[in-house]
């Protein structure tokens, strides 16, 4: 169940974040469609085990970075659909910074590397 | 793909009909046994293990393939029940905690309400009984109450828990508390009339229409009152209510 062969546990726990607060900043969505987008877009290497994901979305609700609400979708059948408040936008924000402040510095370190060997 | 499952389609026909509905519902009630799964959890993890079965059976797959498929990927229920309480320990203790004591005031209400009954009931059927039951300290109430209690902690009585009006939502069960409080504090007039005949006066005098014992349950009843108001404010204070925001069928 757990695919984390890509990426460590701690990692996943920590990415989760900025990764759901992303996804949500682009439009509401529901459990099932969040992991299908999140595998989609990392090509199959960030692989969720589907029942991590509530867990992780209800804390962040509890954060008050997200909420969340029972709608009907197109086909009828009614979901749990989380959408992010101001609150995560600002959270996000700043985990954005921390991100790309971790994915420059490495960036250069192994930029430089290769050339060193 | 599609010709592959069509096939193996045809031998599981064969063997057994493999029914989708039975199997959702065995599969709900496996998550249902989870105690750390609120309601609202459940009906969101069964939103996904249907939207997982579209999926499968969209891309050719049979019902049981496609449902066996679709159970793995959302996990093993004992495994989500475990992750939903690591993510929220504090949660399930206030919940514990709330359950907790709501039972302490029902169980003593309960308690209360059969001790007077069941002295009632043996003063005017067993006097004999009466004295002796007096005289041990009303414990066979209490130890109804307790076994119920136990009953109800082990769940003997899941099913029949389901029926029960009062579980339904924080309005039912308030007024659930309400009306046992009420039924309580008739018990306490009661006392009150006791007592008036225990200080001299002759028990013929002291009927419903004779009215100064009724002063005594003023007394009574402010004693008693402080007993259940606390617990009153704390039951709608401190109500789970994410647990009946849900729609029945998600």
């Amino acid at each position: 169940m757990y695919k984390t062969a890509m990426l460590t546990k701690d990692l996943v726990a920590a990415s989760s974040k900025p990764l759901l607060l992303s996804i949500l900043a682009d439009g509401e969505s529901y459990g099932y469609e969040i992991i299908q987008k999140v595998r989609e877009l990392s090509g199959g290497e960030i692989e969720w085990s589907d029942g991590m994901l509530y867990p992780v979305l209800h804390r962040l609700e509890r954060d008050g970075l997200i909420e969340s609400e029972w709608k009907k979708s197109d086909t009828g059948r009614e979901r749990k659909y989380y959408f992010i408040n101001s609150g995560g936008r600002k959270a996000l924000k700043s985990e954005r910074q921390q991100w790309l402040a971790v994915h420059n510095t490495l960036g250069k370190l192994w930029k430089i590397k290769p050339a060193l060997t | 793909m599609a010709g592959r499952s069509q096939h193996t389609g045809q031998i599981m026909e064969n063997q057994t009909r493999f029914d989708l509905n039975a199997a959702i519902e065995t599969w709900r009630n496996e998550l249902a046994a989870q105690p750390n799964l609120a309601s609202d959890d459940r009906r969101e993890l069964e939103t996904h293990l249907r939207d997982a079965l579209a999926s499968f059976q969209q891309r050719g797959l049979n019902d049981e393939e496609s449902f066996w498929l679709a159970r793995r990927r959302v996990g093993q229920p004992r495994q989500l029940g475990e992750e939903f309480v690591k993510a929220d320990l504090a949660k399930a203790w206030r919940e514990r905690i709330f359950w907790m004591a709501l039972g302490i005031i029902v169980f003593w209400e309960l308690t209360q309400i059969l001790t007077f009954a069941a002295g009632i009931t043996l003063y005017y059927l067993f006097p004999s009984l009466h004295e002796l039951y007096i005289k041990s300290g009303f414990w066979p109430t209490d130890a109804v109450v307790l076994i119920i209690g136990i009953g109800l902690a082990r769940g003997s009585y899941a099913q029949s828990m389901k029926l029960m009006w009062f579980l339904k939502n924080r309005f039912h069960l308030v007024s659930f508390v309400v009306i046992l409080a009420l039924l309580l504090s008739l018990t306490q007039t009661e006392f009150a009339r006791e007592s008036f005949v225990l200080n001299g006066h002759h028990p013929s005098v002291v009927t419903w229409a004779w009215a100064p014992w009724l002063e005594n349950v003023g007394y009574f009843l402010s004693v008693y009152l402080a007993h259940i108001v606390a617990p009153l404010i704390f039951l709608v204070l401190f109500f789970p209510t994410h647990n009946w925001k849900t729609p029945r069928h998600a």
